[in-house]
């Protein structure tokens, strides 16, 4: 469980963050107000259900955060939820999954652009995304990347026969999501 | 048609169904196939720790849809296969507890107290075999208790409630959820508001998206299997990332004992295990009817009241078969009756329920809810065909497991070996992948890598995350439901309070998030 400061934290930037939501964001953004009359009809309109979560964040955050207030056994608890080392943590996962991403995007274009076939007019990645082995190589470079990445991170250390886990777990996932259908896309094909 | 017509049209669709492919001439259906696959799948998975059966369905699902597409045709394989999964798993969680002392989830941590000290003395075997039978029997008594139950409970909520009533009860639904998991009612009240929330975002009845924010990208609201997929797995799996580099160590699992002791479970044995089971089969099933309740308090409760109930040589905690029993049979026996309050009020309880729901949503053709069980005579009801084909499937895999599902489970034992930081991020790719194949946007990968920050940020500050996406899947059930009670009520501002039955619900609705509110939170959950 987080510390007592976490909680009030918590609580505080919930009920601020609800009654935003629910008093400017829902009522600018929404075509009808929450009850509207048309036509001699009352309706319910667009904006009821999202302002009622909106507030109801904000009311349910409001009593937690007196909840938080008059409960002293809180304040003994675990340390503060998130710390230096979550942050280090989300930004080393993040920047990996970026870069990955960013492998798995251009590897294909990039490598069709240096070695595909010479052909006029040049061959684009959306022509060839079909073909082997064009449309493995932005998923097999970037999900490689990704899962040994991932897996050094994890272990602290980096290791040859993770690597050829990766590589593996990679031939894997084209086997079973490539391999017997037609129809499907691996990532990032159906971008192009 | 009648009743029986239709629990036989039931059973033909998925025995006499589309085959797979003929043996011998013989066609081989299937529903049938997918269902024994979703299984063995089920199986292999619960018994490697860090996959558990909710992994399993999330990440087949896309999988599935694409195989199958969207047609009615698709609804029984694709059901099989995740009720195989789900029943599978089921067992096959026993394995790591049992061998390696490795609890993959919350409720096998109980199983590790009497399974792996028979592990170590030699009974690795009997206790695996222990655990089989009772998880088996819980799982089909409960079952059974869904097929009674669950038409009975549909019809009746179709005959006597309208549409306020409705409204109220599935307030009430998402009232006992938020209150019941996780440690705090408000917490689990902000998690339910914030999936209402968020699944108003795109949607509504007006020609503008509403809280798009003018554009494209939130216009068409965000993807419900890649929102659950995000929060669900996505969450999971970045938490356990944080927690294993902030450990990091290997988590391999201690060695295996030496098996030198008896490990038959003679007929005689079951027998007097019959008592321990039984009263775990009725925890675990009374438990399971109760939406968001999961098996972890069935397991403590089993696993409580069997130790009440002991008064053999050795006693819980130290080995015993009568201490596997209990809790085997107690967390096994929730599954069928999760799915109670999902056919008979549409209203998923459990993790695996919203699997169940998310495909016949994304397949169409089947709504779970009260409206299934129309028995109608004059025209033949689909739903209710697929109902009755849901439930054949679900003895399938029962009788499978008690076939066959013991012999595979005791083979699964290698699972537990694999280290779970490689496993994860291979699971993380795998995700992604089945959400891609699904969507063909990269749109979608950033959608779903937004909900895994917003699962593992709620898991960092205790908020639970089951009444999210409960809230989130229910949203526009809702909202349509309470639109047409308040049009039905000639727009009188206090429509839902205009039925004694749906301020009973409401009351009660109040009552129970006072009542765990007051409750200190270790009791609570």
């Amino acid at each position: 469980m987080p510390d007592r400061k976490t909680e009030l934290i918590l609580g505080a930037v919930l009920l601020l963050l609800g009654l935003l939501a629910g008093a400017v964001w829902v009522p600018l953004d929404s075509e009808t107000p929450p009850i509207y009359e048309f036509r001699r009809q009352t309706y319910i309109g667009d904006a009821l259900l999202p302002m009622l979560a909106a507030l109801g964040i904000a009311l349910c955050a409001a009593v937690h955060v007196a909840i938080t207030l008059l409960d002293r056994g809180t304040s003994d608890r675990g340390g503060p939820a998130f710390d230096r080392h979550a942050a280090l943590f989300l930004l080393s996962v993040f920047a990996l999954m970026a870069l990955s991403g960013l492998v798995m995007f251009w590897s294909g274009p990039l490598a069709l652009a240096l070695f595909g076939p010479e052909t006029d007019p040049p061959a684009t990645y959306r022509l060839m995304r079909g073909t082997a082995p064009w449309k493995y190589l932005g998923f097999s470079f970037g999900g490689t990347l990704l899962v040994f990445g991932l897996i050094s991170l994890l272990e602290g250390r980096m290791r040859a026969g993770r690597l050829l886990i990766a590589v593996l777990a990679v031939a894997a996932l084209i086997a079973v999501f490539d391999l017997p259908f037609d129809t499907l896309l691996l990532p990032p094909n159906g971008d192009f | 048609m009648g009743v029986f017509e239709y629990v036989w049209a039931g059973v033909l669709a998925v025995f006499a169904g589309p085959a797979a492919f003929e043996i011998l001439g013989i066609g081989v259906p299937i529903t049938v196939l997918m269902t024994a696959a979703g299984f063995l799948l089920g199986i292999i998975g619960g018994a490697t720790p860090g996959l558990a059966g909710p992994f399993l369905m999330a990440v087949s699902l896309p999988i599935l849809l694409s195989v199958f597409g969207f047609t009615p045709d698709a609804l029984l394989p694709v059901l099989g296969f995740l009720v195989g999964v789900m029943k599978g798993a089921t067992v096959g969680g026993a394995v790591p507890a049992i061998l390696f002392n490795t609890p993959g989830t919350p409720d096998a941590m109980l199983t590790t107290l009497d399974g792996h000290p028979m592990a170590r003395n030699g009974q690795a075997g009997k206790a695996l075999r222990t655990a089989h039978f009772a998880s088996v029997t819980g799982d089909t008594f409960s079952d059974l208790v869904l097929f009674t139950c669950a038409p009975f409970l549909a019809i009746v909520v179709e005959a006597y409630l309208g549409f306020g009533e409705k409204a109220a009860l599935i307030l009430l639904s998402l009232a006992f959820v938020a209150a019941v998991v996780g440690a705090s009612p408000m917490k689990g009240l902000i998690a339910a508001f914030l999936g209402l929330f968020i699944a108003s975002v795109g949607t509504g009845e007006d020609v503008y998206s509403r809280l798009s924010l003018g554009t494209d990208t939130l216009s068409t609201g965000f993807p419900l299997i890649t929102a659950v997929l995000g929060v669900l797995i996505l969450g999971e799996v970045l938490y356990s990332f944080e927690q294993m580099w902030r450990n990091r160590r290997d988590d391999r699992p201690a060695g295996e004992a030496p098996q030198s002791g008896d490990n038959r479970l003679t007929w005689g044995e079951r027998r007097r295990l019959m008592p321990f089971i039984s009263v775990s089969a009725l925890i675990g099933t009374g438990i399971g009817a109760l939406p968001g309740i999961g098996s972890t308090l069935a397991a403590t409760l089993g696993y409580a009241t069997g130790q009440k109930m002991h008064k053999g040589p050795v006693p819980f905690g130290k080995g015993t078969p009568e201490g596997v029993a209990a809790t085997e049979a107690a967390n096994s026996s929730v599954s069928g009756a999760n799915l109670i309050p999902v056919l008979s009020l549409g209203i998923p309880g459990n993790v695996g329920a919203v699997f169940l729901i998310l495909a016949a949503e994304s397949i169409g053709g089947f709504n779970p809810g009260p409206s299934v069980f129309r028995f109608s005579t004059a025209e033949v009801n689909p739903e209710l065909v697929i109902a009755f084909g849901l439930f054949t499937t679900m003895m399938l895999a029962n009788v499978l497991n008690w076939i066959v599902g013991g012999h595979i489970m005791r083979a699964t034992g290698v699972m537990a070996r694999i280290p779970k930081p490689v496993l994860m991020p291979i699971v993380l790719l795998l995700t992604l992948t089945a959400i891609y194949v699904q969507e063909t946007d990269f749109t979608a990968l950033y959608f779903a890598m937004g909900f895994a920050l917003l699962g593992w940020g709620m898991r960092k500050l205790a908020v639970p995350v089951l009444p999210f996406v409960i809230a989130f899947i229910l949203a526009g059930n809702l909202e349509q439901t309470v639109r047409q009670a308040f049009a039905a009520s000639g727009g009188d501002p206090l429509f839902l309070f205009k039925s004694p039955l749906s301020v009973v619900f409401l009351l009660l609705g109040l009552l129970v998030i006072l009542f765990f509110l007051r409750k200190p939170a270790s009791e609570g959950s």
